[in-house]
């Protein structure tokens, strides 16, 4: 019996039904926002006839729709079939299909915690030092962003493994343009003046910040950004390095102290909407709507640029919702204009002549500009064009990308999971719930410890 | 549809396989050793024979099955739990004695016990009343499929429903949770119960308890109809109370069914991790061994020894209820 | 029928009583899934369902014509409209700032920045006036408090079902729940009446192993099975993922519960059957298919249920065993996709709980007759 099974479960996987080619979103040529020069480039070079590429990534919903757009592309270029999956536990999945043996081809990953565990098991095909010098090149802060691709591998050595597509911004206040002239407030510059003005909302009788750490499973995650944005705003990046390394201890006095500058203010119960109970309960993606109801609970959300998908249907963005840089202390001058941001990473989890070509896709511009002319997407890859930004609140986001004078990854993201998708997360939640930001950080190089 | 054909095609040729299978196994028996028409000696000595290797014809396929599917993988296991991270290194017992020192695993054996103390008790309780009482009123069945909705909920539903239960808003806000909204309408102060220490523990439970019930209900339900009528019969006759009924007659009666679903519901409890994973993760003192395991095992890359260790505790849990089951097991055979 | 001995009892209220006690508060939750699923996404987060069914009073904003649209009346400037914007509707409470919504009643007038004057009636028309003509790009916001008449949409279970592919994954999911809940069974029922009624030795300990095999944590076998998979999938050229694995990896999974369940129930059956039977010269497998078998219909029935909602409900598995590429997704799958890489869409999560719950509350339904005692009652007599 076992037997006429597998003939019979062969025989379907061959009948399998085979995509369409899928359509391009801009017909090549047309609009000059895009450059298609790179796009005929890469066709010429490049024919994978009959090949198939498996490409692994974190994007569901309406954002495979956009990655399968760009996706379409690929395939147009090089007659290879191109099959994208992805799953709600894919952090879980990817350690299951590699582990097992039966990789994709290509995995795209948001945390480099991750990919270094991947990398230091031998999973992952090192992408060689031109894709390298590539990145180094081309990107805004491109040594932040090697960095980021640099892993140990399996030998001990590191390589240049991962190489970064789609950028997220983090280091945003969210705020309502006609609740700030309402009540006459400005555009806080510095973060003296920020902390000013949340102070003068409370005087004015109104509720300054809108803050929610829930979000099922990962609840506190949302405090991690504050703490990590605190940091690079109070410390040198040198030493938030360290901190992302366990070089200094987790309850070094700099990430004690940030820890604290977060509980200015999130632990002082006149500063957030609902007082401090609120905050650790209060879901991530309804805590923005605080801002726009009526009369507002709240006048600023920190929050990456991803929140504004979560805003209430009629909220458009750019009139009743607009962002401002998350400021710098005046009096810290030498830390600069510090952006905290967020990333996905594609890697060579099964090497082909099909994903050699998708890496070197991934250097087009085309490969960006397509994204980047629909909706949610952010580069830091300098050869591509900001026109193509589909509105201005993108390209203001992008332009705070290319102007950053540090640029640092979500430290959570790089930790060990352990730490960053974890005992960093419930000392949030119990920080928040009122232990000291000392016994909270503590708790968190233990569990370091315990993991070394 | 060509590939809903296929699996009835498949279906009904898995399903004919497995018939297949233990009718020409037991034919062939039959055939190699017959103890019809042949005379006494070998007619005993045949019978004796198929009598040996019947049980395990009846038992081939399960145990290819679970020595594939179960019995290798604990192995595997097993094997993990002496390695580290990356299963290679031998690390001995080390993955052991740092459990011993872990915090949270010191809570979520806490939490453990406290979960097998009570889900299955309320549970089982409930779902014997509801089965008991829904028997006698004529809305019965509806009240039964009622009861039984919340099991043919996946998880995700579940969380959901529940995050409009026990969702909380700050004081003088209009609440969503239902149970926020109660308190607040006979003016109590709300609570965000999810944080509540120890008692955050409870609620999880109750709708762990919320889902089994209807389990229980539907084992018992057909356990109490399986009660001769004639034995109930006489006890009306005989002028007993509807009670007394219930608790001298029925109970005893099904007293092994309710072992069984007792167990069912422990052991589940003792794997219980979706409804942890979906409301706290284990945040504020809440994690339980299961949702810790997969925590290790699959959080950022893993760590296949650490997950493996927590695992074998669980199973190491069952030990309790395995020697009971085979102490029942066993004196039901003395009785054959 | 069983409630024939005891309807005239006293106690009878009583029991509908708690009955109807204990269903409302299994029914609850459920119901504010129900009811939150028909919602519109916005309310969803801002009122409690059961708030539903009443008209609210909401705060809500409308944008007055921008500047340009004044025009010169009596010497003043004047903006008129209708907050409702061709709709109807009552205002109870008007306000020009955003911090005090409800500051003046309907009729009241109230004063703005430079002079200007705007006033709201209880039916909407508004008027905005000032001596001096009015500057600045955007129209004035006026807030406004209204009731709103219950509302109820079906756009979420809209959205769900447009979904592509959920036809494919439907079928998908029929597809991995029938065999996996069909194949335990047989094998199981077998198995459990070796270990009920058959003597061997290694009884006592296959019924250990078969409690202590319960309680394998179903994560940790799937790296070592999808290992193995990969390797008989090398061997043999095929794909290692495919509905044969998975149904084979669910019966696996099943298999201890089943064993277990069916076991206690048919060691549990009546011995004089099985031992007349045996006298008349019956095998043990002619038993175990002309007596065991149809008796043990209820406990094979509610088996039947529950490995059919494991395997329906089931997303882990199928994601390890099947793929998560577009056409091998699982109706779960599909569902939890559908909710985009941040989760946390209520609206679709409620309607989606509602659609794949059918499904198996039609399996219930449909097996509940099996459930009875007749069946068994009926061929202890007719045996």
């Amino acid at each position: 019996m076992r037997k006429t099974l597998l003939v019979s479960v062969a025989l379907a996987s061959l009948c399998a039904t085979f995509a369409h080619a899928a359509d391009l979103k801009f017909a090549p040529g047309e609009d000059s926002r895009f450059n298609w020069k790179s796009y005929e480039d890469f066709k010429a070079a490049h024919d994978l006839n009959g090949q198939t590429l498996t490409v692994f990534g974190p994007w569901r919903g309406e954002d495979e729709a956009l990655f399968e757009s760009i996706a379409a592309y690929f395939e147009d270029a090089t007659g290879a079939k191109l099959e994208y999956s992805s799953s709600e536990n894919y952090e879980q999945q990817i350690v299951i299909d590699t582990q097992a043996g039966s990789p994709p081809n290509i995995a795209i990953l948001p945390q480099p915690g991750l990919i270094a565990d991947l990398a230091s098991k031998g999973l992952l095909t090192p992408l060689g030092e031109k894709t390298e010098k590539f990145v180094q090149d081309n990107y805004a802060a491109g040594d932040s962003w090697v960095q980021l691709g640099n892993y140990k591998g399996k030998d001990g050595k590191e390589h240049f493994y991962a190489f970064p597509y789609k950028a997220d911004v983090k280091s945003l206040v969210w705020y309502s343009p006609e609740n700030f002239e309402d009540a006459g407030y400005e555009i806080p510059q510095t973060m003296e003046d920020l902390k000013a003005l949340t102070e003068k909302i409370v005087a004015d009788g109104g509720t300054p910040w809108c803050i929610g750490l829930g979000s099922g499973g990962a609840t506190g995650w949302p405090a991690t950004d504050w703490v990590e944005d605190l940091m690079l705003r109070t410390a040198p990046p040198e030493t938030y390095d360290k901190w992302v390394t366990n070089e200094i201890p987790f309850d070094d006095p700099a990430v004690v102290n940030a820890i604290d500058e977060f509980g200015w203010f999130a632990r002082n119960p006149k500063f957030v909407a609902g007082g401090t109970a609120a905050v650790a309960t209060t879901d991530f993606r309804e805590s923005p709507d605080g801002l726009f109801s009526l009369p507002p609970k709240c006048y600023m959300h920190h929050q990456a640029q991803f929140i504004s998908s979560f805003f209430p249907k009629d909220v458009k963005l750019g009139v009743d919702a607009d962002f401002f840089y998350f400021p710098a202390y005046a009096d810290k001058p030498d830390l600069g204009k510090p952006v905290e941001g967020a990333g996905t990473f594609a890697m060579i989890t099964k090497d082909s002549p099909a994903a050699q070509a998708f890496i070197e896709f991934l250097e087009t511009p085309i490969a960006h500009e397509v994204w980047m002319a629909q909706s949610g997407f952010l580069t830091p890859y300098k050869a591509a064009n900001p026109d193509a930004y589909a509105n201005d609140t993108l390209k203001k986001q992008g332009k705070i990308l290319l102007e950053a004078t540090t640029f640092r990854f979500d430290a959570s993201d790089m930790m060990p999971g352990k730490i960053g998708a974890g005992a960093f997360w419930t000392a949030m939640v119990d920080y928040v719930g009122g232990k000291s930001a000392e016994d909270a950080a503590k708790e968190v190089q233990t569990s370091w410890d315990a993991i070394k | 549809m060509q590939q809903l054909l296929f699996a009835l095609f498949t279906m009904v040729v898995g399903v004919a396989g497995c018939a297949v299978y233990f009718i020409a196994s037991n034919w062939a028996l039959d055939l190699i050793f017959p103890s019809k028409g042949l005379s006494g000696a070998g007619a005993s000595r045949n019978l004796r024979i198929t009598n040996m290797i019947r049980p395990w014809l009846f038992l081939a396929p399960a145990l290819l099955a679970l020595t594939v599917y179960l019995i290798y993988p604990v192995i595997e296991s097993a094997w993990l739990s002496f390695h580290g991270k990356n299963g290679q290194q031998f690390v001995g017992l080390g993955n052991y004695r740092w459990m011993t020192t872990d915090a949270e695993f010191r809570q979520s054996i806490l939490n453990n016990l406290l979960w097998l103390l009570i889900v299955p008790a309320a549970a089982t309780f409930f779902g014997l009343i509801i089965a008991a009482l829904t028997d006698r009123i004529w809305w019965g069945n509806i009240a039964k499929s009622l009861i039984f909705m919340p099991m043919a909920i996946s998880f995700v539903g579940a969380s959901v429903i529940w995050k409009f239960v026990y969702d909380y808003r700050p004081q003088g806000a209009e609440q969503i949770g239902i149970l926020n909204a109660i308190v607040t309408y006979f003016g109590g102060a709300p609570e965000a119960w999810i944080t509540l220490p120890f008692w955050n523990n409870i609620f999880l439970m109750v709708i762990l308890i919320w889902i089994q019930t209807g389990f229980a209900m539907v084992i018992l339900s057909a356990a109490l109809r399986g009660i001769p009528e004639e034995t109930i019969e006489a006890a009306v006759i005989d002028g007993a109370s509807g009670l007394q009924i219930f608790f001298k007659i029925m109970i005893p009666q099904i007293w092994a069914t309710i072992a069984v679903v007792w167990t069912t519901i422990t052991i589940l409890v003792l794997k219980v991790f979706d409804i942890v994973l979906a409301m706290t993760n284990g945040q504020w003192n809440t994690q339980v061994l299961a949702n810790l395991m997969f925590n290790w095992m699959f959080r950022g890359g893993g760590d296949f020894g650490r997950g493996a260790t927590i695992a074998m505790v669980i199973m190491i849990l069952v030990v309790p209820i395995m020697v009971w089951n085979i102490r029942n097991a066993a004196k039901e055979m003395e009785g054959r | 029928m069983i409630g024939s001995s005891t309807r005239r009892s006293p106690l009878t209220f009583v029991v509908h009583l708690s009955v109807l006690f204990l269903v409302v508060l299994w029914t609850l939750p459920t119901a504010g899934l129900l009811i939150s699923s028909l919602r519109d996404k916005d309310q969803i987060a801002v009122s409690g369902w059961w708030t539903a069914l009443a008209p609210s009073r909401q705060n809500a904003v409308y944008r007055a014509p921008a500047p340009d649209k004044q025009v010169e009346t009596n010497g003043r400037h004047v903006i008129t409209g209708n907050v409702f914007d061709g709709g109807t509707g009552t205002v109870s409470a008007f306000g020009p700032s955003v911090q005090t919504p409800d500051e003046f009643e309907a009729g009241e007038t109230a004063a703005l920045s430079k002079g200007a004057t705007l006033t709201v009636a209880d039916n909407g028309d508004f008027t905005i006036s000032s001596a001096e003509p009015m500057e600045g790009r955007r129209g004035e916001r006026i807030f406004y408090t209204t009731s709103v008449p219950p509302q109820f949409t079906l756009d979420n279970y809209r959205e769900v079902l447009s979904a592509q592919g959920l036809g494919q994954s439907f079928i998908n999911s029929l597809t991995v729940a029938i065999p996996s809940t069909v194949i335990p069974i047989l094998i199981a029922a077998f198995a459990a009446y070796a270990l009920a009624w058959m003597k061997f030795p290694g009884r006592a300990l296959l019924i250990a192993l078969m409690v202590g095999l319960l309680v394998v944590p179903l994560q940790m076998s799937l790296i070592p099975l999808l290992r193995l998979y990969n390797d008989i999938g090398a061997q043999f050229g095929v794909s290692p993922k495919g509905y044969l694995g998975i149904w084979l990896a669910h019966t696996g999974f099943g298999l201890p519960l089943a064993i277990y369940l069916l076991r206690n129930y048919i060691a549990g059956l009546p011995r004089e059957i099985m031992e007349s039977a045996r006298v008349d010269g019956a095998s043990d497998f002619d038993i175990f298919v002309k007596i065991v078998l149809p008796l043990s219909f209820p406990a094979l029935a509610s088996f039947a249920i529950f490995q059919f909602l494991w395997t329906w409900n089931d997303l882990l598995v199928a994601l390890v065993f099947l793929g998560s590429r577009d056409d091998q997704l699982v109706l779960t799958g599909r569902l939890v996709n559908l909710l985009g890489s941040r989760g946390g869409n209520w609206e679709i999560l409620t309607a989606s709980a509602f659609i794949t719950i059918i499904v198996p509350l039609i399996v219930f339904f449909s097996l509940q007759r099996f459930l009875v005692r007749g069946l068994l009652a009926g061929s202890v007599k007719g045996g």
